[in-house]
């Protein structure tokens, strides 16, 4: 493939390699080499309640990762998620994503978010939501993108039927196309088969490991254990806003002293 | 520029995808208005000033139509995308706060004037309504579409359910717009009541638009645009603060 000169060539994950022309400047390896993809440093989040949801939070996930968010409810994920992707006002601390500040426009334009709960526009057709979705990001012609993730999460039959319309696989399936719509560098995904069947599981994995072999860094959280283990390099465990351990599942289960990442789980969360 | 165009392009595709809603209902409805009160009670009511009654409602009306359109517009569709959390999509894309309240602004007004050019079409068919300054009704509607469509994205932000949007149109709105002399010139009306008249902001607008469109009014056109800047302004700028800090959009 043929770019202009200051650009250079990179392939897509979603279709499995068609490639296409990036500015060098973002060019995915340039930034990788020099910065991590999430750093977290000193995050604490107070809500209005009162209610302490992470204290003086150090994370640090380099680029190109499949890192893994463990923790009960109210550990403070979905939190750390939120304060990210600027959906909630952080108390204290900073977070740079790729050595940006995540408020900046140019970070919030390499982040993908998958939200746990169904959060798709009532009014939208599945391909508007993801045509409307790449104009928010400041896509030019973002249809083509549109008909390619169509394809690509097998929703070609629904394209022009609204969101509340859907079954639940195939919400959850435009959720996860919209996160990818922008091509995000730092793709998070907030228990993203949470209430899926088997089947849709295995696909929605499959899409994820092509998205992660491609160089995209992925954030996950999930209360699924043999999922953390199955797709995650790196694991943490969190629990009432504290980072508790931090390793792959085989250090997990050595610094437990146990032989499933389950007990290990048990264990880090009754300490 | 581009995140912001299509922010505009949705709230306006939500206009049109609910067209029966958002256009047609205010338009029959402000026309059964000018059937019923002009054309039923002008009858009675010869002239107000030197305008026949059946003109005279005709910009009270469509101002009444415009405010109330560009408000519940705004409220709705910010407060459902707060509900349903899809305003998530916006607040994380790379778009600057401005960018984010001019597009949720726009759609009230797209609203707005969509019933307004169609009461304006069907008055002058009806009866004949005239348009003796458009400069100054226009700087009237932008002025007052600002107002209105503003403060529809702050009461759709701080609502907590739904009723508190619709108790501002109901138990605001609707009550100053009908004591703002839509039906009447409030020189008719004895003291204190025609005093009382000029603390209401509604007022200032609908003799704004009727000057625009009929050359006369109850104050001066500049003291009208005066009030109804003095408070778009600051209620635009006021949504534009929760779009800056979050506050209630953001936990």
């Amino acid at each position: 493939m043929n770019c202009p000169p200051k650009l250079g060539v990179q392939a897509d994950p979603l279709t499995h390699g068609t490639p296409r022309c990036v500015s060098r400047v973002t060019n995915v390896e340039a930034v990788y080499r020099d910065h991590p993809a999430l750093q977290l440093r000193g995050l604490t989040k107070r809500y209005g309640d009162g209610t302490l949801a992470l204290e003086d939070f150090d994370l640090e996930i380099p680029a190109g990762a499949f890192f893994g968010l463990l923790g009960p409810n109210g550990a403070g994920k979905t939190t750390l998620i939120s304060a990210v992707c600027n959906l909630l006002r952080v108390t204290e601390g900073e977070i740079s994503v790729f050595g940006e500040p995540h408020d900046s426009l140019q970070a919030r334009s390499w982040v993908g978010l998958a939200e746990q709960d169904i959060n798709l526009d009532r009014f939208l057709t599945v391909r508007e939501t993801l045509t409307y979705h790449g104009g928010y990001w400041g896509m030019r012609d973002p249809e083509e993108r549109a008909d390619e993730l169509i394809e690509a999460f097998g929703l070609g039959h629904k394209s022009d039927t609204r969101a509340p319309r859907l079954s639940g696989g195939q919400r959850r399936r435009l959720l996860l196309a919209r996160a990818l719509m922008h091509r995000p560098r730092l793709v998070i995904l907030d228990e993203p088969t949470a209430g899926v069947d088997f089947e849709l599981r295995q696909e929605l994995w499959r899409y994820i490991r092509g998205l992660h072999a491609q160089g995209t860094t992925i954030l996950l959280t999930t209360h699924y254990l043999e999922e953390a283990e199955e797709l995650c390099d790196e694991i943490a465990l969190i629990r009432d806003g504290h980072l508790i351990a931090r390793d792959d599942a085989a250090g997990l289960r050595d610094h437990f002293g146990v032989a499933r990442l389950q007990d290990a789980y048990v264990k880090a969360m009754a300490s | 520029m581009t995140p912001l165009v299509w922010l505009c392009k949705r709230e306006t595709l939500r206009v049109s995808k609910l067209w029966t809603q958002t256009v047609l209902a205010p338009v029959v409805s402000s026309m059964l208005f000018i059937l019923v009160f002009g054309l039923s009670l002008g009858g009675r009511i010869k002239q107000v000033g030197d305008v026949d009654y059946e003109v005279f409602i005709v910009p009270g009306l469509i101002t009444m139509a415009m405010a109330q359109a560009a408000y519940a517009n705004n409220a709705s569709t910010i407060f459902q995308a707060r509900f349903d959390r899809y305003v998530n999509d916006v607040l994380s894309a790379p778009m600057r706060p401005w960018q984010m309240t001019l597009g949720y602004t726009v759609g009230g007004v797209v609203r707005a004037l969509a019933i307004g050019v169609s009461l304006l079409v069907l008055g002058f068919v009806l009866v004949d309504v005239p348009v003796q300054h458009p400069f100054e009704l226009a700087v009237a509607m932008g002025l007052g579409l600002t107002l209105f469509a503003s403060l529809g994205l702050v009461v759709g932000i701080y609502a907590e359910v739904w009723d508190h949007t619709t108790f501002i149109q109901n138990i605001v709105i609707l009550p100053l717009t009908f004591v703002g002399g839509v039906f009447y010139s409030v020189d008719v009306l004895p003291s204190p009541w025609e005093e009382l008249s000029h603390f209401n902001p509604i007022f200032y607008l609908v003799n704004a638009v009727r000057y625009g469109f009929l050359g006369e009014s109850d104050v001066s056109i500049w003291l009208s645009l005066a009030v109804i800047a003095t408070l778009a302004i600051p209620v635009y700028l006021w949504s534009l603060w929760l779009f800056s800090t979050g506050r209630r959009l953001k936990d």
